[in-house]
């Protein structure tokens, strides 16, 4: 079990020069290959815990450990750690460097100091998973939103690294968006990365998380499967969340005995398919 | 100058070898210097406004706007040469009597004054059509290949990108202000410009910080190594523009000549 841990946090605490303790004792174990949510209001820690895992910010105490042993906080340590963590921040305009596409996506496999053939196939690769293939010659102050979030993916993606984070990689996108997003995540995790996103949206860790931690004021309230995290009353009132909807029916159908499945569904389908169980004909068989 | 930079994204000629097109407008411009002759920087001026309208497919009403920029520094410019105060009346083509001051031009005076119009406009149009085809960063590359310093081509490239950030902020905060009547007296617009230039200042450093906490999550070592586009290099376009440079050469020495004989 031990061994499938990639990234662990113990006790770690991180104050900002202007004295905000914005993380205060954080403990943290994210097994490899899991989609891991990261649920917290604004302002709960969220993305200065990212700046740590990613080896920008130095926790002043605790400590940061990458397959069981601790990050050295030297050149080469932090560039062996950043080799292996990606982070797509939140704000695309705060990462995108390069006014043209292919320069900005080829610049993490560069600094890999990998042979230029191998760059250009890296970068094609990435601006293909991402579904970008055309925007390659263009520039980035021409593209929109989306398709800026997006180009940010495929800058960590060339990268190749073992664990991605995404901060708050769908607040802003519209629908369409977010699907095509959470449908690079998909295929992501069908090649084993471990991915970790911060959110401050219940649905989307309640749809896409294997787990799930729950921030509030830099300290991890509650961890564990999405429907363990959701169930937990006494957790969600204290970090002020919202249940998500699914559930929330699903518990209400129950309680007036219409339905007795064991869990609720975490997707769509999976609800429509309960639905589609109590259709009158099938009553019979749904008691 | 931002319908520049579009223009030089969607040019026909986008896509070319921009060390071509550097090497073609550079030399270009260079002849249009050294020769100082009208006929050939108005032949200049035309072919260059051909190359970026007809072959970079650039609307002709467009071109002639942008030709009509440095029109005003031109003339203010040329009219302290074509004119001059001169005690001896006689010289002067055209005069006028002022106060006991004679202010005229005289014919050489015009003519100085006419071959520096038209040498400036043809160097103006080599450096349009360089600007209206080839992208900022193809150029960044070429300076790169040209060995200027790696720091310099750097630096263009970030205040290249920062530009339309810090243009797209301050329109941001412009339209915010306006809808809270920010602009309806002349006083208010002083304040709102105030705060629009404060911010935007904060807002940049801010950026900076981001931009690098960015780049060194991706492996940033000091030094910005980005992969260069590749570009088809045909030697037969480079030997073409070598024998335009050579042929207007000769044609300068050419019309230089039959003029000094003339005179």
């Amino acid at each position: 079990m031990s061994e499938n841990i990639i990234l662990e946090t113990r006790d770690l605490h991180y104050t900002y020069p202007d004295g905000t303790h914005a993380l205060k004792g954080i403990n943290m174990a994210i097994r490899k290959g899991r989609k891991i949510a990261v649920l917290g209001s604004n302002g709960s820690g969220k993305s200065t815990l990212f700046l740590t895992f990613n080896g920008i910010l130095k926790p002043q105490k605790g400590g940061l450990l990458f397959k069981g042993s601790p990050v050295r906080y030297n050149r080469a340590g932090l560039s062996e750690l950043r080799k292996r963590i990606g982070i797509v921040f939140q704000d695309p305009d705060a990462q995108l460097f390069s006014a043209s596409v292919h320069q900005e996506v080829s610049f993490g496999a560069m600094n890999l100091k990998l042979p230029e053939d191998v760059v250009r196939r890296r970068v094609d690769d990435a601006l293909r998973s991402t579904g970008i293939p055309h925007l390659k010659s263009k520039a980035t102050h021409f593209l929109s939103y989306g398709e800026k979030k997006r180009v940010c993916i495929a800058d960590i993606l060339v990268m190749e690294p073992e664990v991605i984070m995404f901060d708050e990689p769908t607040s802003c996108l519209d629908a369409q968006h977010t699907l095509q997003i959470m449908d690079v995540f998909n295929r992501l995790h069908k090649g084993g990365t471990t991915l970790i996103m911060s959110t401050h949206d219940v649905e989307v860790a309640w749809n896409w998380a294997d787990e799930v931690f729950i921030m509030k004021e830099g300290v991890v309230a509650g961890a564990g499967s999405p429907h363990e995290v959701f169930s937990d009353e006494k957790l969600l009132q204290d970090t002020c969340l919202e249940k998500p909807l699914v559930m929330k029916v699903i518990e209400q159908l129950k309680a007036c005995g219409i339905i007795h499945t064991p869990g609720p569904p975490r997707t769509e389908k999976e609800f429509f398919e309960i639905m589609q169980s109590l259709r009158p004909n099938k009553k019979a068989g749904a008691f | 100058m931002i319908y520049i930079d579009k223009y030089a994204y969607i040019s026909k000629l986008s896509g070319e070898d921009p060390a071509l097109k550097f090497l073609f407008s550079s030399t270009t411009l260079g002849v249009c210097l050294w020769a100082d002759s009208i006929p050939i920087s108005l032949f200049i001026v035309a072919c260059m406004a051909w190359a970026s309208v007809r072959k970079g497919g650039l609307p002709f009403r467009f071109y002639c706007k942008l030709m009509l920029i440095p029109m005003s520094f031109l003339i203010m410019g040329v009219l302290t040469i074509a004119v001059q105060v001169s005690a001896r009346p006689e010289e002067f083509l055209l005069s006028y009597r002022l106060l006991g001051i004679t202010v005229g031009a005289t014919g050489i005076g015009l003519q100085t004054a006419a071959g520096l119009f038209f040498k400036a406009l043809g160097a103006v149009s080599c450096l349009y059509f360089l600007s209206l085809t080839t992208p900022m960063i193809e150029m960044l590359s070429v300076l790169r290949k040209l060995k200027v310093p790696r720091l310099m081509v750097e630096l263009m490239g970030l205040v290249y990108r920062f530009i339309f950030l810090l243009m797209d902020m301050a329109d941001g905060m412009y339209t915010a202000q306006a809808s809270r009547l920010g602009y309806t007296t002349l006083s208010a617009s002083y304040r709102s410009l105030a705060g629009i230039a404060s911010s935007l200042f904060i807002r940049a450093y801010k950026r900076t910080q981001d931009l690098y906490a960015a780049l060194e999550s991706r492996g940033y070592d000091g030094e910005i190594h980005v992969l260069e586009r590749r570009h088809d290099v045909s030697p037969w376009k480079y030997a073409v523009v070598i024998a335009w440079v050579c042929a207007l050469i000769t044609a300068a020495m050419v019309l230089d000549h039959s003029m000094g004989g003339a005179r």
